[in-house]
């Protein structure tokens, strides 16, 4: 142990190389974590609250709001994910490709979308999607459809715009990440599978997929954890209707505590419901994705 | 097994021609070895008979069938790479098997077929092991065992022991060696190492900037090399290069203090006066003869059952001498080097041999 001077003063400049980061998430991490556990157990309105022990628990299971925010979140996650993570896949085996012309291009138009602004693209999505938008007067000139669909006021479609924008903005993300893991295997390996007549669909299932299996699991916990916080598009495409139906735990949390009359006990409490299934989910990721010969 | 022909094959990238028209009759059985320094076009010729690259111009048939157009896993090919490209999720089995899976073989067959090639390399108490577990030797018996299951006519090995540490290499090099005598296939082999080449080959091809510049046993290419690369390129340590000039029946060697030594006998002598280059392999010195070079040595090596001294004169150009009683021979000394004159090799201006 460091019982010696010089280990000990090694010790101390450690701490002190450590200490300015350490205050700085002592303050704004750890200290908040702590304290909105603590609220989690808190009942009231605004600042008159009081300990109410598993009230705030025994409430999320009576709120139908709440379990509708649920209900919500997990659609996007169980829908939008998958498509999400197939989708980019398959951009990214494309791009791949070598002889595919104007890489460079698609490339950069597929990455684009998730270097835009939340809210800008939100707005954007919420303007194209109205009544009088582009994609009603583009789908009728084109006889696509007989009349304009009320896509921000139907409850489905109004899930399916929401699943739309995030897919538009999302995908490119997980297919750079594809695109760099496949771009790190040996070509030979695939040159040794062409020789050898395993086909080009074979290549991709057996060979391809299993040697992304890190990334993909990677990404699918950060598409999870994402799809989870969903808050700027619903809030301002949708804001959460109509009736509810694209309300998401994150702007129910927001909600309770800035648009209600703030609630800050029983918001903590939905946060750490986030907080549990992010737990959840990503352990049962890493047990579906381990490797069971190993 | 079949035999190989190439005619005329070409092949450009654009404008760049890398492959510059190559003719080659490889016959059933046959080991082939395409040697040359590195960018000589041996890798993409290789590729060209696996069809990983394609043929711009000529023809190339594997038994008697034209393959210029035919995919890859119907020309009856294995190929064993250098990075050994193994499927690194899969066990050894899988790795040997996988292939044969989409072949429509069933499973007892591949079965047999796998522990066949594992009982032939020696790889089977490996079978339940991935890739990584494997040390580099056997990565790549790995990588020839999922070549033999196939049963091709033709086997390809590209650079297949540049990443092994040289004991490795010697190792594997007999192994390559002994499983040729085994399976008896069409064996076509690409290496920058001439060792490699010259103790394996039935036949070398000898490349270089696209081009064959001999094709021939190792001991042809040896004794009798077409063009001062060729000379240059096989034997080890490499061949000396004298500037001369022939001189009456003599060549004078201006870089050696104008000595002169014998022009061997040569069926169309060259012109009075001709600047020649001249070709003493360093073995020469060993067996002795009437020719004779006063050197000082710079510079012995020991390598036990030989010694390599290297020695110049007057400010010349350093030689390589090989001795057998080179454990006496000391820098600073000076020696009369001694060799036949029958060995000496002559070339030309241009590099082709003179004979």
């Amino acid at each position: 142990m460091a019982k010696s001077r010089i280990g000990r003063a090694e010790q101390l400049n450690g701490w002190l190389f450590i200490a300015p980061a350490l205050v700085l998430l002592g303050i704004f991490m750890i200290y908040p974590i702590l304290w909105s556990l603590w609220m989690s157990f808190q009942t009231g309105r605004g600042m008159n609250y009081s300990f109410g022990g598993f009230a705030n628990i025994i409430r999320l299971t009576e709120d139908p709001v709440f379990i509708r925010a649920l209900t919500n979140t997990g659609i996007f996650l169980v829908v939008q994910v998958p498509i999400m993570i197939v989708l980019a896949l398959l951009f990214a085996a494309a791009l791949n490709n070598p002889n595919l012309r104007f890489r460079g291009f698609f490339r950069t138009a597929i990455f684009l979308p998730c270097v835009t602004s939340l809210v800008a693209y939100s707005i954007l999505f919420k303007s194209m999607f109205a009544s009088d938008g582009v994609i009603n007067d583009l789908a009728m000139v084109l006889r696509l459809m007989d009349a304009p669909i009320s896509w921000l006021g139907d409850p489905f479609w109004a899930r399916v715009v929401i699943i739309l924008a995030i897919t538009w903005r999302w995908t490119g993300y997980n297919m750079i990440f594809y695109l760099a893991a496949m771009q790190n295997i040996d070509k030979s390996i695939y040159e040794a599978a062409r020789i050898d007549g395993v086909p080009a669909w074979a290549r991709f299932v057996y060979i391809t997929l299993p040697m992304l299996k890190p990334v993909i699991l990677f990404t699918t916990v950060i598409s999870t954890i994402g799809t989870l916080q969903l808050f700027d598009e619903v809030n301002n495409i949708t804001l959460g209707g109509p009736s509810d139906s694209t309300l998401t735990l994150s702007l129910y949390i927001y909600n309770l505590t800035f648009k209600f009359m703030p609630s800050f006990g029983y918001a903590a409490t939905v946060s750490y419901v986030i907080v549990l299934l992010v737990a959840v989910l990503s352990y049962l990721q890493f047990l579906v994705a381990r490797d069971r010969k190993a | 097994m079949s035999g190989l022909k190439l005619r005329g094959v070409r092949k450009s990238y654009g404008a760049v021609e890398v492959i510059k028209g190559v003719d080659l009759d490889i016959a059933p059985g046959e080991f082939v070895v395409f040697v040359g320094p590195s960018g000589c076009g041996k890798s993409t010729l290789l590729r060209m008979i696996a069809g990983l690259e394609e043929i711009t111009a000529g023809d190339l048939f594997i038994g008697d069938t034209r393959m210029n157009e035919v995919d890859p896993s119907r020309r009856g090919i294995a190929m064993v790479f250098q990075s050994y490209a193994l499927y690194p999720h899969m066990t050894v089995r899988e790795n040997m098997g996988f292939a044969l899976r989409f072949a429509k073989k069933p499973k007892d067959e591949i079965a047999r077929l796998v522990d066949e090639a594992a009982r032939i390399l020696e790889l089977e108490p490996l079978l339940d092991r991935r890739p990584k577990d494997l040390s580099g030797g056997q990565r790549q018996r790995v990588a020839i065992g999922r070549a033999i299951v196939r049963h091709p006519d033709v086997f390809l090995f590209d650079e297949p022991l540049s990443n092994l540490d040289a004991e490795l290499r010697v190792h594997m090099r007999i192994e390559v060696a002994r499983l040729h005598k085994e399976l008896a296939t069409t064996i076509i082999y690409v290496t920058h190492d001439q060792v490699e080449a010259m103790t394996l080959a039935d036949k070398i091809v000898v490349m270089r900037a696209g081009v064959v510049e001999q094709t021939g046993s190792p001991l042809a290419l040896y004794d009798d090399p077409d063009n001062l690369f060729v000379a240059g390129f096989i034997g080890s340590p490499k061949m000396n290069f004298l500037a001369g000039i022939v001189t009456g029946d003599t060549v004078r060697l201006p870089e050696f203090g104008d000595q002169i030594i014998p022009l061997g006998r040569l069926a169309k002598p060259p012109a009075q006066g001709a600047d020649v280059t001249v070709g003493i392999r360093p073995e020469s010195f060993k067996r002795g003869g009437e020719a004779v070079l006063d050197l000082t040595i710079e510079i012995v090596e020991h390598l036990g059952n030989e010694s390599f001294a290297y020695a110049r004169q007057a400010g010349g150009q350093l030689l390589t001498l090989a001795s057998d009683d080179g454990r006496a021979l000391q820098p600073g000394q000076r020696i009369a080097a001694r060799f036949d004159a029958g060995q000496v090799m002559l070339f030309d201006k241009a590099g082709k041999r003179m004979r």
